[in-house]
């Protein structure tokens, strides 16, 4: 069988597996998934009746609407009658890339304990890394990898780092995954941006966020 | 006349100073961030709803009322002078819009977008005074079998105007309702998809989810696509139409405003959908329709008094029903709730100067659009010259802000992280967005009638056929679904949007 339309074959791949791990995930995964699921293994919610639904109830039947649909669409993928441009899948990454990005995550959140890193760097540490994977083996999947590892570092540095060290972080980063990335001109544009941000959002709208590095903290206090 | 002291009263609130200045800031907030492509109301209304903590409701909900309806503005003026949609609802005045500026006529097409904006303003502010009251007294008789059957006719909606696939819009609709459910299950208390995750507990955020799969989808797309710009900045020249072209639009204006607010009233509707239907329906009546696409007047006047139309009669079934039928809405309702306010019938009753201050304040705020934005206009076309390279950085700072203070963790900005990815994702393969948003919403409302409903019929599902109202809400549904489903319309559907878009 060939796949006459990728687009469909795997948005219908996508919601199956929605579908399914909704039923799954609601009605109780079977003891046979255990191995593989580890700490994931749920016991389920109450199936109730239509009567009284119990809180599985509404999650099963739309999870089975969407795996039913889902099969569907895949489907349709093998008996399209379009081909060519209109149905290629423009995605900078592949399947395999992003069970790597998965992984990367569920290792350093998994074991970053042992390489002596808090939960907070472990996520900082693997949005790095991944970024580092892209920009090495799929620079087209760039800006995608980079806006998203930017909006992570800032997350995740924002308390130990303060607004200054955070929106530096998320400024540069989100801008070397652009086109054109001029070191001058990314500098202002941070200068500008985290004034108006500590006037705005700190000063102005009191969001309590520190605003310096958690170490030099009583040197910038103003 | 009741309706008169309505208004009356709306206008006492709406004009005092500091309702009126945050009126002002509302608009100018709207058209601003209407002119830049990139960022849209849906946004900026989530980075905003942690300040109106500090608002009185009725000054919070102006404010955010006027950058809904200023976008719409705004929007208009990058389409005509940069060919790019400022703003999602005025795709199609791209079309025409954007040929009259390449001719040199930029400015009526200017004028005529403001014109027909301030029009449909003013009556859409009278069609929402006036049919906004009998509406909520009809929704106080709803039971939850109405309600449940309402949404579906929303979610209906939705799909049927996605574009493309009519079973990917489903799909994405239910993997909507679906995320909506995680958290904690109001009924029986138990934590629902949470993993083992705390910050889970209250469930997704919406803002959270909206940001992710609107505005960071939407920047990495952006960077995507390396097409350049070009701006007619300095050919706007005379503003005012001509005489033949007032003749042109007057009639097209009237439809689109009778058009726009009729789907603006829909669930799923919106300005979106009012401009695209205002297009079509020109294209078709038109005594020049040969004209459409290269240059047409009546090309900007209809979809811009439709989408202005339909962005204030949207706000019907927030007031009425306390159901929102798009994502701005969703996020009035948030702003609504933070307040203190539980959106529905009752705030009509309860709270009359929030209701008729903020309509009194709709017709404001579309005057001083009008009065501020011709002038102001070459401030605008400043504003688009700034390059997409520093704003898109500028937009992460506030998005990445704005999500983190929801809850001051970073889980949520993780997850805006999450939903990007997503939104990706799913925009790559063809599926939209739009309709998984309004499941989202919905999803919690939705359960929690199907339960009432069913457990006071007994768990007969007939229930919902056995009365009048539900029923008629569920035949339209299942009709409209039908049409959609047909081979032959199905084709004119995606011709339709192959054409617009």
């Amino acid at each position: 069988m060939i796949i006459r339309n990728p687009k469909d074959f795997w948005a219908g791949l996508m919601f199956l597996a929605f579908g399914l791990a909704f039923i799954l995930f609601a009605a109780g995964t079977p003891a046979f998934l255990d191995p593989v699921l580890g700490s994931l293994r749920a016991p389920g919610y109450q199936m109730g009746s239509a009567v009284r639904m119990g809180p599985a109830y509404f999650p099963v039947v739309l999870g089975g609407l969407m795996a039913i649909l889902g099969a569907i669409i895949l489907l349709r993928g093998f008996a399209s009658h379009l081909t060519g441009e209109a149905v290629r899948v423009h995605l900078p990454f592949n399947i395999v890339d992003l069970a790597v990005g998965i992984g990367v995550f569920a290792l350093l959140l998994k074991y970053g304990g042992n390489l002596m890193l808090s939960a907070d760097n472990a996520m900082l540490v693997a949005a790095l890394a991944v970024s580092a994977l892209s920009i090495k083996f799929r620079p087209n999947a760039k800006p995608l990898v980079l806006i998203l590892a930017g909006c992570l570092a800032f997350a995740y540095t924002l308390k130990p780092l303060g607004l200054i060290g955070a929106t530096l972080l998320l400024v540069f980063i989100g801008a070397f995954g652009g086109h054109e990335f001029k070191w001058k001109e990314v500098g202002i544009l941070y200068v500008v941006l985290i004034i108006f941000s500590v006037l705005v959002f700190v000063k102005g709208l009191t969001l309590p966020f520190a605003i310096c590095p958690a170490v030099i903290e009583d040197l910038c206090r103003f | 006349m009741e309706i008169i002291d309505n208004l009356a009263l709306g206008f006492g609130v709406a004009l005092s100073p500091f309702n009126l200045l945050m009126c002002l800031v509302g608009v100018l907030l709207g058209t601003l961030i209407g002119v830049l492509p990139g960022v849209g109301p849906v946004a900026t209304i989530a980075m905003l709803l942690p300040i109106t903590f500090n608002l009185n409701p009725i000054a919070a909900l102006i404010m955010l009322a006027g950058i809904y309806y200023g976008a719409q503005y705004g929007g208009s003026t990058t389409a005509i002078l940069v060919n790019l949609p400022g703003e999602s609802s005025s795709v199609v005045t791209c079309l025409d819009g954007y040929q009259m500026a390449r001719r040199g006529r930029a400015g009526p097409a200017l004028a005529t977008a403001a014109i027909g904006s301030f029009f449909a303003g003013c009556v859409a502010t009278l069609i929402v005074a006036m049919f906004a009251p009998p509406l909520a007294e009809i929704a106080l008789k709803f039971g939850p079998s109405e309600y449940f059957s309402l949404m579906v006719l929303g979610l209906v909606a939705a799909v049927v105007l996605a574009h493309g696939s009519l079973m990917k819009a489903i799909a994405m609709v239910i993997l909507g309702l679906l995320l909506g459910l995680v958290g904690t299950d109001v009924n029986s208390g138990v934590l629902r998809f949470a993993f083992g995750v705390s910050e889970l507990a209250d469930g997704i955020g919406f803002v959270t989810v909206a940001m992710g799969m609107f505005g960071l989808a939407e920047i990495v797309a952006n960077l995507e696509q390396k097409g350049h710009r070009e701006v007619f900045t300095s050919k706007v020249g005379k503003l005012m139409p001509s005489k033949e072209d007032w003749k042109r639009i007057w009639a097209p204006i009237l439809r689109g405003t009778f058009l726009g607010s009729a789907l603006g009233i829909l669930p799923g509707g919106g300005a979106l959908l009012a401009s695209f239907g205002a297009y079509t329906l020109e294209k078709k009546v038109s005594k020049n329709a040969h004209e459409f696409g290269k240059g047409a007047i009546e090309g900007v006047a209809a979809p811009e008094a439709a989408n202005n139309a339909g962005a204030q009669t949207s706000f019907i079934p927030l007031l009425t029903l306390g159901i929102p039928s798009n994502a701005v809405m969703a996020l009035m309702i948030g702003a609504m709730m933070i307040q203190g306010i539980a959106p529905g019938p009752q705030v009509m009753t309860e709270r009359p100067q929030l209701f008729w201050g903020m309509i009194a304040s709709m017709w404001l705020g579309n005057l001083m659009l009008v009065v501020l934005n011709l002038p102001l206009i070459g401030m605008w076309i400043k504003l688009l010259t700034v390059p997409y390279r520093i704003l898109y950085p500028s937009i992460l700072v506030f998005m990445a802000i704005g999500v983190f203070s929801l809850s001051n963790n970073p889980f949520d900005v993780f997850l805006m992280a999450l939903f990007g990815l997503l939104g990706y994702v799913c925009v790559k393969l063809e599926c939209e967005p739009a309709p998984m948003i309004l499941g989202f919403i919905l999803g919690p409302l939705m359960e929690e009638n199907l339960r009432r409903a069913m457990l006071l019929s007994r768990g007969d599902p007939l229930v919902f056929f056995q009365k009048p109202i539900s029923a008629s809400f569920l035949i339209v549904s299942i009709i409209l679904l039908v049409i959609i489903a047909l081979p032959n319309l199905r084709k004119k559907r995606e011709q339709v949007f192959v054409a617009e878009t």
